[in-house]
């Protein structure tokens, strides 16, 4: 089938898109040097800065939550594809401050490449900085090696928590302990039903049957581990939660925050359908779901499919989830 | 020819890069099957990047010229394939120091140092169903040429037609790094685009001399 999407000239994708979503939220975002997005109201150097890095095309995220308790600067690269380290250590440069950078990092191969070879050269530039690498796919397995363990939707939720705790004034070491907690606790599931075009290439990234299902899906269409033939909401949710709340070590008492992510062609009805059976499938667990999202926050074109995430969480890490933010994807009053 | 300099230098890599991009349209068909199927556009900047380096380095000696070629990939927003290429060009550099002209000693000890650039980023070897399969070989059939007493274009020549055979190899095996990791034997039988391009660019290096 031919590629149905309103473009232009498919080599142009990121940089309209950036120009684009600066321009719609121009009171909150600025871009900058072409491929960095960052708050408008810059942060006070006082305070620790977060810096992140991440491919286009997964739309809002990464750069959707820039601004006021969130990230201070996203450094984009191209569709699907990471930034290079010169504009990585651009947007570090950038935030360079005594109080100290942030850096969120999630793990794939080109995003971690570039991060290692920016900070070398951050480092010659005597910046300061402590990264956090958010690995939470639990597809290979809960306790599968860091480097086979995906960075998924769990990087925007790491955001909120180490964005309050900076703006707060926390310094970058209690920062970082705060953000490592969150990503020692978090655990991702991603499922899909069709594929995502490449938006450039105009194919598919890969193929499914339209009988079949895939759980364990990245959110690049890298293949899962579990391909089966379709199920019902109820069905897909309750393998899932399964496998995530045992990922994180959820007993009873515990309290969960939990994110249904869209990735870009399931509707909200599917999801609130799914999140009705973790609901009650956590709620005869004993374990509370403290907090929850749904909606969509890092998206793959028009895959059909979603992502579950969930965080074992304590009164700390509830007090920064809920504290203000004010970004154009996520606000919190 | 004995030694080649800084003119013959950036000719091999504007073959290269024409290699290349006779075969964007093949490097993006082999990673659709394994990847998200842009490996040859992402190749195609690369390129880009590269043959600016050649023509903005004009006049400068060969450690600058390779060092922008370097610069100039890892400047892509290409994912690894910017930081690869770039390490491996910016680790050549490091080993040209500041000779003006390189027998097929220092040729050999210049892709064993863009080699060694490469691995500092990628814990991948052979066999592991990356641009590894084509670079160690090429770089080991270089060296073994120059051992030999070959000529630097004999050289380049057994450096590409290793660089081809590890490419192909690829098809026998199982991804164990980037995204196609995740595929695991779904990706038998499938050439890897990285190794692909590493083979292409030493044709190209070769054929700059025919």
């Amino acid at each position: 089938m031919v590629m149905k999407k309103f473009i232009n000239d498919p080599a142009n994708l990121t940089p309209e898109l950036l120009e684009g979503y600066s321009m719609a939220y121009a009171n909150k975002v600025a871009l900058v040097s072409e491929k960095l997005v960052v708050r408008a109201n810059p942060k006070p150097l006082d305070k620790v800065a977060l810096v992140t890095l991440g491919g286009a095309g997964h739309e809002p995220a990464l750069s959707g939550f820039v601004g006021e308790g969130m990230l201070d600067v996203s450094v984009v690269g191209d569709i699907f594809a990471a930034p290079g380290p010169p504009k990585v250590f651009e947007g570090l440069k950038m935030m360079k401050r005594d109080a100290g950078i942030l850096f969120v990092v999630l793990n794939h191969e080109g995003d971690v490449m570039s991060a290692n070879m920016a900070e070398q050269m951050a480092e010659r530039e005597g910046i300061r900085l402590k990264r956090v690498l958010t690995h939470e796919d639990i597809a290979p397995g809960a306790d599968a090696p860091i480097e086979n363990r995906r960075g998924l939707v769990g990087c925007i939720p790491l955001y909120k928590v180490a964005g309050a705790a900076a703006e707060e004034g926390k310094s970058l070491e209690e920062v970082y302990e705060i953000a490592e907690r969150f990503n020692q606790n978090m655990a991702t599931l991603a499922v899909a039903l069709k594929p995502a075009t490449h938006p450039a290439m105009g194919e598919p990234i890969f193929e499914l049957a339209d009988d079949e299902m895939e759980i364990g899906m990245g959110q690049h269409g890298e293949a899962g581990t579990g391909r089966s033939k379709m199920m019902s909401a109820d069905e897909t949710a309750e393998i899932m939660i399964r496998q995530l709340s045992q990922a994180v070590g959820a007993k009873s008492g515990d309290k969960l925050l939990v994110i249904l992510n869209g990735a870009g062609a399931t509707t909200l009805m599917e999801l609130y359908i799914v999140f009705r059976k973790v609901k009650q499938y956590l709620n005869e667990q004993g374990i509370e779901v403290a907090r929850s999202l749904v909606g969509e926050l890092l998206t793959v074109q028009e895959m059909a499919g979603f992502q579950m995430f969930v965080a074992k969480m304590d009164d700390e890490l509830l007090k920064y989830w809920d504290a203000p933010c004010d970004t154009p994807y996520l606000t919190v009053r | 020819m004995e030694k080649i300099g800084y003119d013959e230098i950036a000719s091999i890599f504007n073959a290269a890069s024409m290699r290349i991009r006779e075969n964007i349209k093949e490097l993006s068909a082999l990673d659709a099957a394994t990847g998200d199927g842009d490996h040859g556009t992402t190749m195609g900047r690369a390129m880009d990047a590269v043959e600016k380096a050649v023509s903005e380095s004009a006049g400068s000696d060969l450690k600058t010229l390779l060092y922008n070629i370097g610069w100039g990939a890892m400047c892509i927003d290409g994912g690894s394939t910017g930081p690869l290429m770039g390490s491996l060009f910016m680790g050549m550099s490091d080993a040209v120091a500041d000779k003006e002209s390189l027998d097929c000693e220092a040729l050999a000890a210049m892709f064993e140092a863009g080699l060694a650039g490469v691995r500092k980023q990628t814990k991948a070897k052979v066999g592991d169903k990356t641009m590894m399969d084509a670079l160690e070989p090429a770089v080991k059939a270089i060296r073994e040429a120059c051992d030999a007493g070959k000529s630097v274009p004999e050289a380049l020549a057994a450096g590409a037609e290793a660089a081809m055979k590890g490419a192909e190899s690829t098809k026998e095996l199982v991804a164990r790094f980037g995204r196609a990791k995740n595929l695991g034997e779904r990706t038998l039988g499938h050439q890897d685009p990285g190794a692909t391009s590493i083979a292409l660019m030493f044709k190209g290096f070769a054929e700059a001399f025919k």
